[in-house]
């Protein structure tokens, strides 16, 4: 791309520097197409809309920092109920995902049993499906069981979308994990359980916080689920709730922002603390 | 405490998509306690599942096991005092090296002070001290395995088991390795059963060695008679380097006796040595015991393909006039060049009559008598 072929009369070390120019370069283009949104998310919500649209245009460089969008969506909307919410079914969802995950993955490749590539195969196709058609059939159960409305029932309806793929994550990653670490464990004359807590369990860390990260991301993202899952207006997820703000006329471009700016929080914390384990597990599930 | 090992008509079958592998085939074997045991043979015939099933990793399909008095056929491994090195060193790399050695101390309830004095001596003995607070991942390939035998020996097993554990190295450090093995078998009150392919590894460390084929016993013998007394042409041809030439001869009727007619040899047999008349049999002479030029009784020629020098002296690969492959180690052809023909000599003496079934039929040596220029110790092992 940098060095026409033909001439070369380029040097190789001005090749190196026009490819480090290039591999830049594209990385600025897309960081300013990644934090341009997201600056204007910031500014919108940390300003008053006053400040925001003085002047009769968009005042996108602070000069008033306030924190009224927030002290709004605190006193005239249930967004703290929504975001308690939200957390309370993620996190039920992403300990229950990664713990099926864990076991089934670490069953998969440690034991032999009749229909295990069937399993496998039924674990890969689930994973195709969208929320939305599992949704309705879940419905349908949760009201038969008198579920709906409840953060169980979303957080079942959660780990049924991110199971699979963490599951399959899971399986992949206990396969580069030597069995004879284990062997030598029991030969040491640890049992079964000892050595998972040990041995396997800490060497699947990077692998196990890929999935919880995984289906972390589905639950807090998710909108299908709980719209059906839940329809009292107090069982609202934050996704759910915020989507509501843009229907009333007493919610503006400010709350709405200052909300969103409430959604990024969390996973920004995660993948601040843990990107490191993020890249090793995916890197092992062939998604690098 | 070193404890003996018997096993009894073992056998392990494998079963995949509806097919059975007989890995082990009815092995019957004993192993004397405190010995140093070598099970040998080529991949796949069935040494490390062998092993595995004296660890306890694998239950025979029939058969029985015994450590001693005791039946171990059906324990798990946690209940044998076992200890096994794996092929792939294993060590845990979230653990450093002193959590490594003190794994299995730990297991046992062994308290601290006591688990860290003995991980100081085991990492004195392997001369691992000053890496005992790093992690796995910063050893070199020579430290990993010291550590995995650190972690094997320290818990005092009464049957250390080892599964190819050099195959990983370089030469250098696998004879350094080899000492160490056997240095720490003489210090330590254990049973000692070691796998390899390697049959230098074999010859040199072990008391008894073990040699396996299709997973069935070939031969279980000290070395040097593994060496001196192969009771069958795979035995002969699988132990020493090069491998035994093996010739077809056939058997003919001589005045006054027998006679082996080879490809350009005639090797008459002393009265009374029965083999069967007009039959066909393979004659078999390690590279080592032929001599260059005709001092033997037996003169044949080689036509020489390639040379090999290896210091003091040189491998020559060849063949005879009919084109059987024919090895000759030898001080005495350092100008040998491919192209040549080299004159060779050996006596009955030298030689092992192989029937055609592949079991020895005569070893020359009981024979002939030994032999007053015979070739010193075991010349088939590189040293």
């Amino acid at each position: 791309m940098a060095t026409s072929s033909g001439r070369g009369l380029v040097s190789h070390d001005t090749q190196k520097r026009l490819q480090r120019i290039a591999v830049y370069l594209t990385a600025l283009l897309i960081s300013v197409f990644t934090i341009i949104p997201v600056y204007v998310m910031v500014v919108i919500a940390i300003q008053s809309p006053a400040t925001t649209f003085a002047g009769g245009r968009v005042n996108l460089l602070p000069t008033e920092p306030s924190l009224r969008n927030f002290l709004v969506l605190l006193g005239s909307t249930d967004t703290v109920r929504y975001f308690v919410n939200s957390l309370v079914v993620t996190l039920g969802s992403t300990v229950l995902s990664t713990t099926i995950a864990v076991a089934a993955g670490y069953g998969l490749t440690r034991f032999d049993f009749t229909g295990k590539s069937l399993a496998a195969r039924a674990v890969l196709f689930s994973y195709m499906f969208s929320p939305i058609v599992l949704a309705i059939p879940l419905y349908v159960v949760f009201s038969t069981l008198g579920l709906l409305n409840s953060h169980f029932a979303l957080t079942l309806a959660l780990t049924a979308i991110s199971a699979p793929f963490c599951i399959w994550l899971m399986w992949q990653y206990f396969q580069t994990v030597p069995i004879a670490l284990e062997e030598s464990a029991w030969v040491r004359g640890a049992s079964r359980w000892r050595t998972v807590r040990d041995v396997v369990l800490p060497v699947a860390r990077p692998g196990y916080i890929s999935a919880a990260i995984f289906a972390f991301a589905v639950a807090w993202n998710d909108f299908t689920m709980a719209r059906v899952v839940m329809s009292r207006d107090e069982m609202y997820t934050i996704t759910v709730g915020a989507s509501l703000f843009l229907d009333r006329v007493s919610i503006g471009w400010g709350e709405t922002m200052a909300v969103s700016l409430l959604i990024s929080i969390p996973p920004f914390l995660i993948t601040l603390f843990l990107q490191r384990y993020l890249l090793q597990g995916f890197s092992v599930g062939g998604l690098e | 405490m070193a404890t003996s090992i018997h096993l009894d008509t073992v056998r392990k079958e494998f079963r995949t998509l509806g097919n059975t592998h007989v890995a082990v085939d009815d092995l019957s074997l004993d192993i004397p306690e405190g010995s140093f045991t070598t099970f040998v043979g080529p991949s796949g015939c069935g040494k490390t599942t062998t092993l595995r099933m004296l660890a306890g990793l694998e239950t025979p399909t029939s058969g029985t096991v015994s450590f001693g008095d005791e039946d171990v056929t059906d324990l798990p491994p946690q209940e044998r005092n076992v200890s096994m090195v794996f092929q792939s060193i294993a060590l845990y790399p979230h653990m450093s090296v002193r959590e490594n050695i003190g794994y299995g101390l730990k297991i046992h309830g062994v308290p601290k002070a006591e688990r860290d004095e003995r991980i100081d001596e085991a990492a004195e003995v392997l001369q691992i001290e000053a890496q005992l607070e790093k992690m796995p991942a910063e050893l070199s390939g020579g430290q990993q395995q010291r550590v995995a035998l650190g972690g094997a020996f320290v818990q005092d097993p009464d049957v250390l088991l080892l599964d190819e554990p050099m195959s990983d190295l370089d030469a250098k450090l696998k004879s350094d390795l080899r000492v160490e093995i056997q240095r720490l078998h003489q210090e330590l009150d254990t049973t000692v059963v070691y796998v390899t392919h390697d049959q230098t590894e074999a010859m040199t460390m072990s008391d008894q060695v073990v040699l396996l084929r299709d997973g069935e016993l070939a031969q279980v013998d000290p070395p040097k008679q593994l060496f001196d007394y192969p009771n069958s042409e795979y035995v002969a041809q699988f132990i020493g380097m090069p491998s035994t030439n093996v010739v077809d001869c056939a058997v003919e009727e001589r005045d006054g006796g027998t006679a082996l007619v080879g490809p350009g040899f005639e090797l008459s047999l002393p009265a009374g040595v029965d083999v069967s008349p007009a039959g066909r049999v393979r004659l078999g002479i390690r590279p080592q015991y032929l001599d260059v030029g005709s001092a033997g009784a037996c003169r044949l020629s080689v036509d020489v393909e390639v040379v090999e020098t290896l210091g003091t002296e040189s491998v020559v690969h060849g063949r005879l006039e009919d084109g059987t492959p024919f090895d000759v180690v030898s001080d005495a052809v350092d100008d040998a060049v491919a192209g040549d023909r080299l004159d060779v000599s050996f006596d009955l003496a030298d030689a092992f009559v192989f029937g055609e079934d592949g079991e020895t039929i005569l070893f020359g040596s009981e024979r002939a008598g030994e032999r007053s220029s015979s070739p010193a110790g075991t010349g088939g092992v590189t040293p």
